[in-house]
């Protein structure tokens, strides 16, 4: 329920406030939002497996949204910046996917 | 009695036999062999029972990041639409191209456009100083066919019939003779004189314009006012011509404001064009 309140805060403050992105972070934000979205999928999944825990939520949003970034910011420097985007993503949706089908089994009994 | 010992002992022997297989078959089925390590379950979690405190503030931690994720979005949500940074080289290569026609395109339109506009502008130009020609045509053409009235710099001129009856043909002299000096506009009688008039003879006088005029006459005549006076004056003139031959008593007076305010409508021409 938290975790509902906050997203549509944020959202809604997201869309009134429309905050200019600084141009430091503009290749990282995506990343980051996608990363956060999977943390958030997992703790969903863990939820439905009872086993959720604030604090581990916590550190793995932290450590999902730190990691996925840096890892851009490096493929930045050492210039594959865009493949490793990619790379992100499609890890961060693969887990997205099966986060997402783990919860639909605890949903649906299958 | 051996054998009887020996009968007595068989059964527990084979009885010890069977139990002792029985244990090694227990132990041989064991599946716990290292190769296929038996996974127990996870006991369910308890519950840890945390402080009221951590509580609260985990829970605001959770709220704060999924805040935060929501702004994220919807920032990247906005912030997407005008981005170029995320297109590919073809696509990047294929908007240049379309940019640029369109640029073109404006350009030519644009040089269009200027050209109608200059065209408009001069033609404006033209259209003015016809209109300021035609005013000023109007102006001096309405005087001279009667249609204003007129006022200026003139004389006043005064026939009076004494004994015999003036012709229309010394009236038209008369005219012609102020024409001459240069009569910019003339009222006989409160008939506005035009090219078209004409003066008739008639049993009780003289018409003109088909108005019969009676004496005495008086005629107005705008223009040089010395000239006109000597027209009218001048030694065997037509003022010592109606004084002689009419006996009429001719006097001109210069005036400074003479008013004409006698006007003629235009009439309308049948087979007259203007040229355009």
């Amino acid at each position: 329920m938290p975790a509902i309140i906050g997203l549509i805060v944020g959202v809604v403050v997201g869309i009134f406030i429309k905050p200019d992105v600084p141009v430091a972070l503009q290749p990282y934000l995506p990343i980051m939002v996608v990363a956060a979205i999977d943390a958030l999928l997992g703790s969903a999944r863990a939820y439905f497996e009872r086993s959720f825990s604030d604090r581990v939520f916590v550190i793995s949003f932290l450590s999902n949204v730190v990691t996925a970034a840096l890892l851009v910011f490096l493929g930045d420097q050492l210039g594959v910046g865009s493949q490793l985007t990619t790379a992100v993503i499609v890890v961060l949706g693969i887990r997205i996917f099966s986060n997402v089908s783990a919860i639909r089994r605890f949903i649906f009994r299958g | 009695m051996r054998r009887g010992h020996g009968h007595e002992h068989r059964q527990p022997r084979a009885f010890n036999r069977l139990w002792h297989q029985e244990m090694a078959d227990e132990i041989n089925d064991d599946l716990s062999t290292g190769m296929f390590p038996q996974v127990k379950k996870k006991p369910a979690k308890t519950v840890r029972h945390e402080s009221r405190r951590g509580r609260i503030l985990s829970t605001i931690l959770v709220i704060v990041l999924c805040a935060l994720l929501g702004f994220g979005y919807a920032t990247q949500l906005r912030n997407s639409q005008s981005s170029y940074a995320t297109l590919s080289e073809d696509e990047l290569v294929r908007l240049l191209d379309e940019t640029s026609t369109q640029i073109d395109s404006l350009e030519q339109q644009k040089t269009q456009l200027s050209e109608q506009l200059k065209s408009i502008k001069s033609a404006a130009d033209k259209q003015k100083e016809v209109e300021r020609i035609a005013k000023e045509n109007e102006e001096s053409s309405g005087i001279l066919s009667g249609r204003l009235a007129a006022q200026g710099k003139g004389v006043v001129i005064t026939v009076g019939q004494r004994e015999s009856h003036i012709p229309a043909s010394m009236m038209f002299t008369l005219i012609e003779e102020l024409r001459n000096a240069g009569a910019e506009a003339m009222e006989f009688n409160g008939v506005r004189v035009v090219t078209s008039t004409a003066f008739v003879d008639t049993q009780s006088g003289v018409s003109c314009d088909g108005r019969s005029l009676t004496p005495p006459y008086t005629i107005k005549v705008i223009g040089d006012p010395s000239a006109l006076q000597n027209a009218v004056q001048i030694a065997g003139g037509v003022g010592s011509q109606l004084r002689v031959k009419h006996g009429a008593a001719v006097s001109v007076v210069q005036s400074d404001s003479v008013q004409i305010d006698a006007v003629r409508q235009p009439s309308d021409y049948k087979y007259a064009k203007t040229v355009e």
